[in-house]
């Protein structure tokens, strides 16, 4: 408790945070620890180097995006706070907590879940994943046998069947339309220690 | 009371979602728990948040338990912040943890209190009503677990209130047990939400709001059920709960550890991600014959060869068990011994080893009897296991039938597992995207071929014929050279190639056609997975005539040497009498017993169920020896060719004429059937077979998971094995039928050899059972089994058991028939509801209605409209569409019943130009609009 306490301080505007999260101070302090592991120099703020070291997004076809999407447009680097907020993104939802109506959509939700896996395919936030972001996602994610012409058909396979309104790209609402019967909160929850 | 309240409320937005989170985590965590545990005792508690929403739970309970001390110590902290209000603070105070369920009844029965005083049950009911409906109302489109909370909400404030009106009793009250009648009406209760739940499928109510209510009393018979036993029954309760919970985790670790036990479960998850589903039920398939094998071999070592081995007669004791003199010069040769003669053909590997003693050792074991038993029983345990297994995979068929829609876009997005951490996991990991892929492309193809029907039905004739006609050669062949091989009999000085030429024109064949067959078979263009199976079933048809050619020309050879056997029977009994007789005229002496004749001296019949035995060894080890010769060359020497001379050579050797050999999955998998069924055959007359296939079995899992991963590339065309691997079932029943007919046709009709094996001397093998029933079993069960044989019994029997098979039969078509229909039902529903997602307000508006005509509806203020987040982003697309519901709200009786009795498609709310929209929405998600709620408030109080 005294430890959790005395970490809890170290962080400024905690409350806040804790609120606009919904995690819990055991799981601040917890992603405290892993953040301060992270940063090996102790700069206070991660790059993208730092993130590298992390074994499973190294591996990873998309890793960089990933990484990427903890850095706001033009920022080198991610503080604690937004760190805390983009992994409140994979906070498990909550089944059966009652919450304040007046609260807007957690930022946990199926939606934002679902958004923060489209902005990871949609690279020029045009708010479509065109053919190309595709292909390109493809090429990461497929072996060296797949010729380009296979590629290309996958790509237009996906978007033929996801897209509805016929501009041969996918929107985020299309996006949702076809990942309907994943189950997207099971998927992209991490079971934060607490 | 309103200060308070207000309190409530500022206090709730001060810590926002926290304190909620904390409040209820706290209470509801335990009950949850309790839930979860619950849902699996009495099963169908389930309902739809089903299976998973349960390891879910449980997950959730894991996470809870390793640090229950930190939590209580939030939560105390958390009530040193909100000290305000001092029923929160109770609730937080981790004292109270365990007592939580005590509390919470209480809690209950004071709100019951409150509303007794304004006017009893009834009222209240309906309070929960106009709740429940507010409910709904607000969750009206897809946030539907939002609706769910903040019903809770409103459920919460309300009970907070109550409590706070009687705050006092309620401290007082806690620390009480609960009154007499009290837990009457509790009880009471709970019984009533029991049964809601179990009529709740005959409820007329929209989907939603049944899940809603199920849920809510699912809860509530949770919460409360536990805590009605008082003290002891309590404590027998957290006992119970505890248990269960061991007990789930338990049965999960043993879950992990049986997948961890499972033999090279491993080794061919990585063939399968490299090469597909279809290579790897190849190895599946492998490894479920070396499991039935083991079991086999389990059977004859154990009941048969051990008990030989260790009470039996030794070697060189009679005649049977010695070789020959004449042989015993070479009997250590190499060659020899290479040809399953010599000391081999005297041993227990094979039939005529054993002795006809009734009974052997100190045990007295029957080992006649137990021989026939066990050959009988291969065979009964083979089919056993085969059509058990044919039968269970048969049902795993339907299962999850994917809907085919999506199949891309899911794989694109969803197939990365985020958890990989290991170089070598993620490597396999692509391989398998890869090929999960791939193998979707094929299908996909094959769905959009669109060709030439009369070129294809004219190619995939031509294709026949020529198969037809190679089979036809094939057989001739064999034919020629088994009658050839009789000739070669009778000669001697043979050369190798002519003594073993029937086996290595089967060889050959069986090497050539395949290959032969898959290229006549690309003319007739058929998808891969159909195209595998034709292979298999022609490569089958081309095994099968040798098969059977091969046994006709070894029941050749059994008649002639049986008509030698009874020659040879005269001239050993005659030598026999000579013998003695010579002994006593040259001793003269009468009284002294002429010296045994050496066992080695004897004369002996050619025992014909060691020479089968020997052929069907031969064949075995010389399929084994083919096999694995063909995959080191063939795979193994060619792809080091492939990848080492390519450096020096004048063309691309990898991508060009010979490149590295894909897996034969069709030429393995008969190669593996036909092997077992060659094992099924020669088991009765040589029972160290088993042995032998074990072990190859064995090895050609390793070699073969080696070779496959070192030297073959996956197939061109990957696609995706059928689930149930039952066609290879169906060949292996089919192999173990043909294999079966032989055996019991020379078990029941031929007569055995009168000095070799367990059954000489008797007229027909099975006349062991005869002679155990009448010496060994009493009188009255002779009789019994002479009744049993009668044929007066036996045609009824059978008569009965065909009428029983046509009646199954054509039950389990009638079961098909549903099933199929019920199958449409739920596709036709599927696309029904695709429909209604697309335009989801023309109907949904008025499914909705039907909601509204819910008493007190308007008293509950409308919802605050910006819900959800989608709500929001859709902002711009709605604003057309909301115009004309109000009206339609209006008539709402009406017109639902219209449109629920026409299929609820209309499709006309597509007509707008899907222009002005802009990106993002559908005009599904536009529902929430803040004028429905109004509009359909404003058209109720008329109708009540």
């Amino acid at each position: 408790m005294g430890s959790s306490n005395s970490t809890l301080s170290k962080i400024p505007n905690v409350d806040d945070l804790m609120q606009e999260t919904g995690f819990t101070p055991a799981h601040i302090v917890r992603l405290y620890d892993r953040f301060q592991a992270l940063d090996k120099d102790k700069k206070g703020h991660l790059s993208p180097q730092d993130f590298g070291s992390i074994k499973e997004l190294a591996l990873n076809p998309i890793g960089d995006r990933i990484i990427g999407a903890f850095f706001a447009s033009g920022q080198e680097t991610v503080d604690f706070h937004s760190f805390v907020r983009i992994l409140a993104h994979f906070r498990p939802i909550d089944k059966n907590r009652p919450r304040d109506p007046n609260v807007p959509e957690p930022i946990n939700s199926r939606t934002s879940k679902l958004r923060f896996a489209f902005q990871l395919y949609d690279q020029d936030k045009d708010g479509k994943i065109s053919r190309a972001e595709l292909l390109q996602v493809l090429r990461a994610m497929l072996e060296m046998q797949v010729t380009e012409e296979q590629l290309e058909s996958i790509a237009d396979r996906t978007i033929q069947e996801a897209d509805l309104d016929g501009d041969s790209a996918i929107s985020f609402d299309e996006f949702r339309k076809s990942l309907e019967k994943v189950n997207i909160d099971h998927k992209m929850s991490i079971r934060f220690l607490r | 009371m309103p200060r308070k309240k207000s309190d409530m409320e500022a206090k709730m937005e001060d810590v926002g979602i926290e304190i909620d989170g904390e409040v209820d985590s706290d209470s509801e965590g335990e009950c949850r728990r309790a839930r979860g545990n619950r849902r699996q005792t009495n099963g169908r508690a389930g309902g739809r948040r089903g299976k998973k929403a349960a390891s879910e739970d449980e997950d959730d309970e894991d996470e809870e338990e390793p640090a229950p001390k930190n939590r209580r110590a939030a939560n105390r902290k958390k009530a040193a912040k909100v000290q305000d209000s001092d029923e929160e603070s109770e609730d937080d105070a981790p004292k109270k943890r365990r007592g939580a369920n005590k509390k919470k009844a209480a809690k209950v029965q004071d709100s019951e209190d409150s509303e007794e005083e304004s006017g009893g049950k009834a009222s209240r009911r309906g309070a929960n009503k106009k709740q429940k409906e507010a409910q709904n109302k607000e969750k009206k489109g897809d946030a539907k677990d939002k609706g769910k909370d903040k019903g809770k909400d409103n459920d919460k404030d309300k009970k907070k209130k109550k409590k706070k009106d009687n705050s006092n009793a309620d401290s007082e009250e806690e620390e009480e047990s609960l009154s007499e009648g009290e837990m009457a009406r509790l009880m009471e209760e709970v019984e009533e939400k029991k049964k809601l739940i179990s009529n709740m499928r005959n409820k007329p109510w929209r989907m939603n709001r049944r899940l809603q209510n199920l849920k809510e009393a699912q809860q509530f018979v949770d919460k409360f059920e536990g805590a009605l036993g008082k003290g002891k029954g309590r404590k027998l309760f957290a006992y119970k709960v505890m248990m269960m919970k061991k007990w789930v985790k338990f049965q999960r670790d043993f879950e992990n550890f049986k997948t961890a036990c499972i033999p090279w479960e491993r080794k061919i998850k990585e063939v399968e991600s490299h090469f597909g589903s279809s290579v790897a039920s190849y190895f599946i398939f492998l490894r479920w014959m070396y499991g039935m094998n083991l079991v086999l071999f389990g059977f004859t070592f154990g009941l048969v060869v051990i008990p030989e081995v260790l009470m039996g007669l030794p070697y060189g004791s009679i005649p049977r068990k010695t070789v020959p003199r004449a042989e015993q010069e070479h009997a250590m040769d190499y060659s020899v011994l290479m040809d399953f003669n010599g000391y081999c053909k005297y041993s227990v590997l094979f039939y005529g080893y054993y002795n006809n003693q009734r009974t052997i050792g100190f045990l007295k074991f029957r080992l006649p009897l137990s021989y026939l038993m066990v050959g009988v029983g291969t065979f009964g345990y083979s089919l056993m296991v085969v059509i058990r297994t044919m039968a269970k995979n048969a049902d795993v068929g339907g299962g999850d039938g994917e809907d085919g829609e999506f199949t891309f876009a899911w794989k694109m997005f969803t197939s990365w597992d985020y958890l990989i951490g290991n170089a070598e996991t993620a490597d396999n990991k692509y391989a398998s995207i890869t090929t999960s892929f791939k193998e979707s492309i094929v299908d996909e193809q094959e769905n959009q071929k669109d060709e030439n029907i009369h070129l294809i039905r004219f190619l995939r004739v031509l294709a026949n014929v020529l198969i037809i006609s190679t089979l036809g050669g094939s057989g001739y062949l064999i034919y020629f050279v088994v009658k050839r091989s009789q000739e070669f009999a009778t000669m001697d000085n043979l050369s190798w190639y002519e003594k073993n030429e029937v086996e290595i024109v089967m060889s050959l064949l069986g090497l050539v056609c395949p290959p032969l067959f898959e290229t006549i078979a690309e003319l007739e263009d058929y998808h891969p997975r159909i195209a595998l199976k034709w292979q298999l079933g022609r490569i089958f048809a081309l095994f099968l005539g040798n098969l059977y050619t091969f046994l006709f020309a070894l029941f050749d050879e059994v008649n002639t040497k049986l008509e030698e056997e009874e020659s040879i029977k005269n001239a050993s009994i005659w030598a026999m009498k000579e013998y003695y007789a010579n002994f006593t005229a040259n001793n003269n002496d009468t009284d002294a017993t002429p010296p045994p004749i050496s066992p080695a001296d004897v004369i002996r019949g050619p025992c014909w169920e060691t020479t089968v035995g020997i052929e069907f060894v031969k064949l075995t080890v010389s399929d084994i020896q083919v096999t694995y010769l063909t995959i080191l060359i063939g795979d193994f020497l060619r792809a080091l060719i492939v990848r080492f001379l390519n450096y020096c050579w004048c063309w691309d050797l990898e991508a060009g004429f010979p490149s590295y050999g894909e897996f034969d999955i069709s030429g393995n998998v008969l190669g593996l059937v036909f092997n077992q069924g060659m094992i099924w055959m020669g088991a009765f007359y040589a029972p160290g077979l088993v042995g032998i296939n074990v072990l190859r079995l064995f090895s050609s899992m390793y070699y073969q998971c080696w070779a496959v991963m070192s030297c073959n590339v996956p197939h061109a065309r990957v696609f995706k094995a059928s689930k149930s691997n039952n066609f290879y079932m169906g060949l292996l029943l089919l192999i173990l039928f043909l294999s079966l007919l032989p055996v019991v046709y020379t078990i029941m009709t031929l007569p055995p050899s009168f000095d070799c094996g367990p059954f000489s001397g008797k007229q027909k093998m099975y006349d062991v059972i005869m002679e155990a029933i009448d010496k060994d079993l009493p009188a009255f069960m002779g009789t019994l089994f002479s009744y049993a044989a009668n044929p007066g019994l036996i045609i009824p029997a059978v008569l009965l058991m065909v009428l029983a098979i046509y009646y199954l039969n054509s039950v389990s078509e009638a079961y098909k028939n549903s099933n199929m229909e019920l199958m449409k039902k739920m596709k036709m529903q599927r696309d029904e509801e695709k429909n209604r997602r697309n335009n989801k307000d023309s109907t949904n508006q008025v499914m909705k209605d039907l909601e509204d005509l819910l008493p007190n509806r308007s008293l509950i203020p409308p919802p605050a409209p910006e819900t959800s987040a989608d709500n929001k982003s859709d902002a711009a697309g709605k604003s057309p569409k909301v115009s004309g519901k109000p009206g339609a709200a209006a008539n709402g009786v009406n017109l639902q019943k219209d449109v629920s009795l026409a299929t609820p498609n209309p499709r006309a709310a597509v007509t707008r130009p899907p222009g002005p929209r802009g990106p993002g929405p559908l005009p599904g998600n536009s529902l929430q609009v803040p004028g429905h709620g109004r509009g359909r408030g404003r058209g109720q109080p008329p109708r009540r």
